[in-house]
């Protein structure tokens, strides 16, 4: 399920792999999980034409454009500076920093800036495809597979889960990459 | 063969897991049946449901079955843009409109508090409905939902296959309480035993003996069709944490017996092995709502076969709205064919079928209504006026917490063990027992997770409690990256709950009529149909609740002796909050639906005997758990799956075959 | 570039090489890998690299066979047309997994049914009916499905046949392990992993690996023998009691509407899936839309405006009638990338031409490459296949759509396998059927 993409927003390939990169520094993944070289789902692709068509070329750019700012840092400090974790009331464009990390951890978009109330979260706006609900990272975080889409075999709930390093966590203090 | 000899042996409405399986029995005789199914046909093959699924926003158990409204999903707000049963031909209860005006809801019943006074100007703080002169709280909502397509609503059972317990079934003469049943023990043992073969159901007796205390026994020698299902890291962890753990029957003296708290595999009808040509569960964690594989047995495996005959037929579409009596014969059942445009307009033809034989296997609150919808809404089969009534579930009490250590929860099966030591003694003259079902899903049933902790620790607040303030003040937390990694792990991992299950009272004022209005008699609230909707009505006694209180205790006690942190809280002014003793408790519905048409040896008392046939209409059976006159301790899906085997025992007897 | 190659190439466990031998070669040697020689990484130039090598083991498994079973080099594939194949002297897993859980040997007699034995003149197969699940009482079925998804039925109301066969060595593993019955399966001790296929830096076989044939078969007239590769086989159906019909057995001319490819190899544990078909099977979804249609397919009726669209027959399901029901059947696309259409397509082109080169009938030019599905991560463990969705016409009509774990998918679907026990079978099913 792919959205058509206004004709006004240019889509470069560079601009792919740099918001890959970013979501890699902000969601503690590698970027080699997110955007491999072999990738045939195209997640990376998907998510950055739908943020695009959701928050607009400019708010996407101008994110970008920080991260290009700052990419020789640290992926841990990238992760704080763009989602502003020391602030007390994250900007606009941090809240995009943030939709983009449960974009990714929850195959979701969530509304920028739009929280979740009476002990739960906020109602995403929509899943954005049936590949992303099976991609999200938040289901390697627990060591585990997404409800509904398992590659494990029988049985394997009675043993110890692979390690969290197994699941493409970046767990080095490289940058982005 | 004559205009007036009917083309069909049987017509049985509903195709979910009875009136498949008695269409199965009945056309392997070489019978002819129609079964009338209300809703959808079954798809061809489960990429739709799936699709929905995996699209859905809130992954209720109806997420993927047809809305016929558009794919939930589209909108911000998914309760606002709910389809309105008056618009829909087959409108059913769901959970995401629990609670709501019967605009939304298709069960017409009491909103909660907080629904009553949400557009209050100053809104009230929130309020428990009050406990009347006998210690019961009415005007609860019934929180069990189902689905009207076909396959019915156990495409979203999780599998649970358990047996009943002898007590179980002998509630009244053991322990005054409630009702018994009108079968014997060894009687279920070969009924559960046909159950168990046709679902395919893996376990092993052997590690059920410990349970032979609360009296779940077997015939010796008996093999379950496959092997055990493992137990899962978090059952271990259970299981290992509540050794040595005793606990009385009450709290506060009226049974100081101590019993014995121990973990069990689940008996389940998901396979082990490669059964019925169907996969090897992998572990999808996803039974409810949909098994993607298959590997858990559902009524379209038994629908298969019934078709496989050559002697069975179904239409669907085909909502059943009156059964037609002449004397103590029913003649003839009259349906609406529905089918509706793009622009979602219905139309309707009325046809009508006859038969020798009826059956109606349309599920608990479905058959009540259509009992009562008969005969020009005055109802049939009911001399005994239990149509309808008595009304239960297994209201469900969830308790969660964190383990201290990584316990790896979302994990195979939804539910793979649990504690059935609890659910048999003394007490049950005091107070309804329960089981205790452990739960793989980590918080997802809880609280939403992994949805509600992920944007708790993203956008900095706390729905879920695991991200308080540091420090007790300020804000919670906002993480990114390998921070927002090892945060999340070291709470999901370590995430885990227990619900349990209670064996609610039979009250005859919990029960399912039709929404009439008293003076016109005229339906309140229709569906898309034009037929009244039903109205629910539903409480609970004290019996019932101190089940709750002792079950609070419990729970805690487990996670005390565990190390684990519980987390559990309950609200007021909601849908399925109550307080009983001073304490706010909470409820889900189990999805349960029992008692409606209850059996019994008594036809003035009861609508249906032991084979579920009724006592007032010598042609009709009335299947389903709405025959269970106590809805025990054990999830009922396997007890009514027997129990529709000597249905149809008994009606291939009554077409002298 | 070249570091980055070499590194991601480790990780894939091929072999990467600079120099490009002629992709697709009319030679019997049946590879033992993907020869992989793409300079840069990406799906789009791997890919090719895949359907190449899908069509050299098309090309070497169908290759008329020698005495010792091997591909004969003196001859060369459909230079009279037609011919027997090395994949037909595999051995059938009816004749592996036998009743009792006897022993099998690789050369001996094959079970003839009962009801087959007054046609049976000496060297005829037997091609028994799958229809994509369950087959007879006794034996489960090597391609379980979710829901019971049910047979493929041709223009004449005739049941589809479908036949699974084993090499050597994938045959001498089950063999060795006694995993050819319940018995044995029972107290094997796993992991099942059979043989991998394997090559040499230039390309050349080392290690044949366990190869897995599932084929689809059409009764043809004898007049339509030279579009297809054909057999004269005993169409069997085993006795069923429900749906209740009685054992059948009848001499048919079959033509091969659809054939799998299931290959273990070194840089693949998942497997490598290649899925062939007859080209004039069915039309494409655009084909139907465009109105761009032939005269005539094996399972698409041109001519009917109103007939449901992959639609399941309705049960009960006899093979031994004639079926007033006839599926009409349409590929639909299930590639999200465009490199999977067209590297197939560029492929199909060459190897056509290449076998009309050796006789303009060659009936083996009128087969085409759907795809190849490969594990572009072998390290996870479903390998992070490409295409993400992959079915063949004749043997997954029912699931074509884009839906993750349900939608045809060689790996996910194969991944769930396992023997009688519940030990993981190294994605093949076959190892279910064990008595």
């Amino acid at each position: 399920m792919t959205r058509a993409i206004p004709p006004s927003i240019p889509i470069l390939d560079s601009d792919i792999q740099d918001f890959a990169d970013m979501s890699a520094a902000l969601t503690g993944f590698q970027s080699s999980v997110l955007k491999p070289a072999l990738d045939p789902v195209g997640l990376a692709r998907e998510y950055y034409i739908f943020a695009v068509t959701q928050v607009g070329g400019t708010a996407m750019t101008t994110l970008l454009n920080a991260y290009r700012a700052i990419k020789a840092q640290t992926a841990r400090q990238i992760a704080d500076t763009l989602l502003e974790t020391s602030g007390s009331s994250p900007s606009p464009q941090a809240q995009l920093a943030q939709s983009i990390v449960a974009m990714w951890y929850l195959g979701a978009w969530y509304v920028p800036g739009v929280l979740g109330g009476g002990g739960f979260a906020p109602p995403p706006l929509q899943v954005i495809s049936s590949a992303a609900y099976t991609n999200g990272l938040v289901w390697r975080v627990m060591q585990s597979h997404p409800m509904g889409y398992s590659p494990f075999t029988f049985g394997y709930w009675s043993q110890v889960p692979a390690p969290l390093s197994s699941f493409g966590v970046n767990t080095g203090n490289g940058g982005g990459q | 063969m004559s205009a007036n000899t009917p083309k069909y042996d049987v017509v049985i409405v509903g195709a979910g897991v009875s009136g498949n399986l008695i269409a199965k029995e009945i056309g392997l005789a070489g019978k002819k049946v129609l079964i009338l199914e209300a809703g959808l046909p079954v798809p061809d093959s489960r990429e739709e449901y799936m699709e929905n699924f995996y699209l859905a926003l809130a992954k209720t158990p109806e997420s993927p079955y047809p809305a016929l409204a558009g794919r939930q999903g589209s909108q911000v707000n998914p309760v606002g843009e709910l389809p309105k049963p008056a618009t829909l031909p087959t409108p059913r209860a769901t959970v995401l409109s629990l609670g709501q005006s019967p605009e939304t809801s298709y069960l017409v019943q009491q909103e909660p508090f907080n629904e009553l006074h949400k557009n209050d100007p100053n809104p009230p703080p929130p309020q428990n409905p009050p406990t009347d002169e006998n210690g019961n709280v009415r005007g609860l909502q019934f929180s069990s939902t189902f689905e009207r397509n076909g396959g019915g609503t156990s495409w979203h059972w999780l599998g649970t296959s358990l047996r009943e317990l002898e007590n179980d079934i002998r509630l009244k003469t053991k322990y005054g309480h409630g009702e018994d049943w009108s079968l014997t023990y060894s009687e279920l043992q070969e009924l559960w035993a046909l159950a168990e073969k046709e679902i395919g159901v893996s376990a092993s007796v052997a590690q059920q003996e410990p349970l032979e205390v609360v009296g779940l026994k077997y015939p010796p020698g008996y093999q379950y069709p496959m092997q055990a299902i493992p137990m899962s890291m978090v059952d271990q962890a259970v299981s290992s944490g509540v050794a040595g753990l005793q606990v009385p029957g009450m709290l506060d003296g009226q049974d100081d017996t101590l019993y014995d708290v121990f973990v069990t595999p689940t008996p389940a009808g998901r396979n082990s092995e490669p059964y019925d040509d169907r996969r090897v569960c992998a572990g999808n964690t996803n039974c409810i709502p949909i098994c993607p594989i298959q590997a858990k047995w559902d009524p379209t495996v038994t629908l298969g076969k019934a078709l496989d005959t050559g002697n069975v037929t179904v239409s669907y579409q085909s909502v059943a709205y009156n059964v037609a009596i002449d004397g103590q014969s029913a003649t003839r059942v009259d349906y609406y064919e529905w089918s509706r445009d793009a622009g979602g307009n219905i139309s309707k033809v009325s046809k009508s079928v006859s038969a020798k034989v009826y059956v109606l296997a349309c599920h608990a609150i479905e058959n009540a209504k259509l009992l009562l919808l008969s005969n020009n809404w005055k109802g049939i089969a009911n001399t005994s006026d239990q149509v309808g009534r008595n009304l239960m579930d297994h209201p469900l009490y969830l308790t969660w917490a964190l383990a201290p250590q990584p316990i790896f929860g979302y994990r195979g099966p939804l539910a793979t063990s649990g504690i059935e030591s609890l659910r048999d003694g003394e007490f049950r003259k005091y107070r309804s027992s329960f089981r205790m079902e452990i739960g793989n899903e980590g918080w997802n049933f809880s609280k939403g997770d992994p949805y509600t902790t992920t944007m708790d620790f993203i956008q900095g607040t706390n729905n879920s409690n695991v991200n308080p303030p540091p420090g007790g003040s300020g804000q919670p937390v906002r993480l990114g990256g390998l921070k927002l990694v090892e945060q999340l792990n070291n709470i999901f991992t370590r995430q885990f709950r227990i619900g349990c299950m209670f064996d609610q009272s039979p009250l005859a004022e919990n029960r399912v009529t039709l929404d009439l209005d008293k003076e016109t008699g005229k339906p309140n609230h229709v569906d898309g149909l034009g037929l009244p909707r039903p109205k629910v009505e539903y409480g609970l006694d004290p019996y019932t609740m101190e089940g709750f209180r002792m079950a609070a205790y419990v729970c805690s006690k487990v996670y005390e002796r565990m190390g684990a942190m519980e987390f559990t809280t309950n609200g007021g002014g909601g849908v399925g909050d109550f307080t009983y003793k001073g304490v706010n408790y909470h409820y889900y519905g189990a999805g349960h639906v029992v008692g409606t048409h209850r059996m019994g040896d008594k036809p003035k008392a009861s609508v249906v005997d032991a084979s579920q046939r009724s006592h007032d209409v010598q042609n009709l059976w009335i299947v389903g758990s709405g025959s269970f006159p106590t809805v025990c301790t054990a999830n009922p899906t396997l007890t009514l799956m027997g129990l529709a085997f000597k249905s149809a025992k008994s009606i291939l007897a009554a077409l002298g075959s | 570039m070249r570091r980055l190659i070499i590194i991601i190439a480790a990780a894939l466990l091929v072999t990467v090489r600079p120099q490009t031998p002629p992709p697709i070669v009319l030679n019997s040697m049946i590879p033992g890998d993907v020869n992989v020689t793409a300079t840069t990484v990406s799906i789009d130039t791997f890919q090719p690299d895949f359907d190449n090598y899908s069509w050299n083991t098309f090309i070497a498994l169908n290759w008329p066979p020698g005495s010792d079973g091997n591909g004969d080099p003196s001859k060369k594939i459909g230079q009279n047309g037609d011919n027997d194949t090395v994949w037909e002297h595999y051995r059938d897993v009816s004749n592996i997994f036998l009743p009792g859980g006897a022993k099998p040997t690789w050369n001996g007699p094959v079970q003839i049914p009962d009801v087959c034995k007054s046609l049976n003149k000496g060297n005829l197969e037997v091609v028994t009916q799958i229809g994509k699940n369950l087959l007879t009482p006794t034996v489960v079925s090597a391609m379980s499905q979710p829901f019971n998804t049910g047979p493929l039925i041709d223009q004449n109301g005739v049941f589809t046949r479908f036949q699974i066969v084993v090499n050597k060595t994938m045959f001498d593993y089950i063999l060795a392990n006694s995993l050819y019955s319940k018995a044995g399966q029972k107290v094997f001790t796993p992991p099942v992993n059979f043989t991998s296929g394997s090559i040499d830096n230039n390309g050349k076989t080392l290690v044949e690996g366990a190869i897995m044939v599932k084929a689809a078969w059409k009764v043809i007239a004898p007049a339509d023998k030279a579009r297809f590769h054909s057999e004269d086989v005993l169409v069997y159906s085993p006795a069923s009691a429900n749906p209740k019909y009685p054992a059948r057995c009848t001499l048919k001319t079959v033509g091969l509407v659809g054939m799998h490819i299931g290959h273990k190899t070194q840089s693949a544990p998942q497997w490598l899936w290649s899925t062939f078909e007859h080209v004039d099977n069915v039309p494409t979804d655009a084909d139907v839309k465009s109105g761009k249609l032939k005269a005539k397919y094996n399972y698409y009726d041109p001519k009917c405006k109103t007939c449901p669209v992959n639609q399941i027959p309705p049960r009960p399901w006899d093979p031994t009638k004639i079926s007033a029901f006839h599926s009409q059947i349409v590929r639909m696309n299930q590639f999200n990338l465009p490199i999977y259409a067209n590297s197939a397509a560029a492929r199909n082109a060459t190897a056509q031409q290449l076998l009309r080169g050796v006789n303009p009938k060659s009936v083996w030019a009128n087969y085409q490459l759907i795809s190849t599905m490969w594990p572009t991560d072998p390290k996870q463990p479903f390998g992070a296949p490409a295409p993400t969705f992959l079915a063949n016409t004749t043997l997954e009509t029912y699931i074509q759509g884009m839906v993750p774990n349900v939608s045809s998918n060689c790996i996910e679907c194969h991944n769930n396998a396992t023997i009688t026990v519940p030990v993981p079978s190294d994605f093949t099913y076959v190892l279910q059927r064990a008595q």
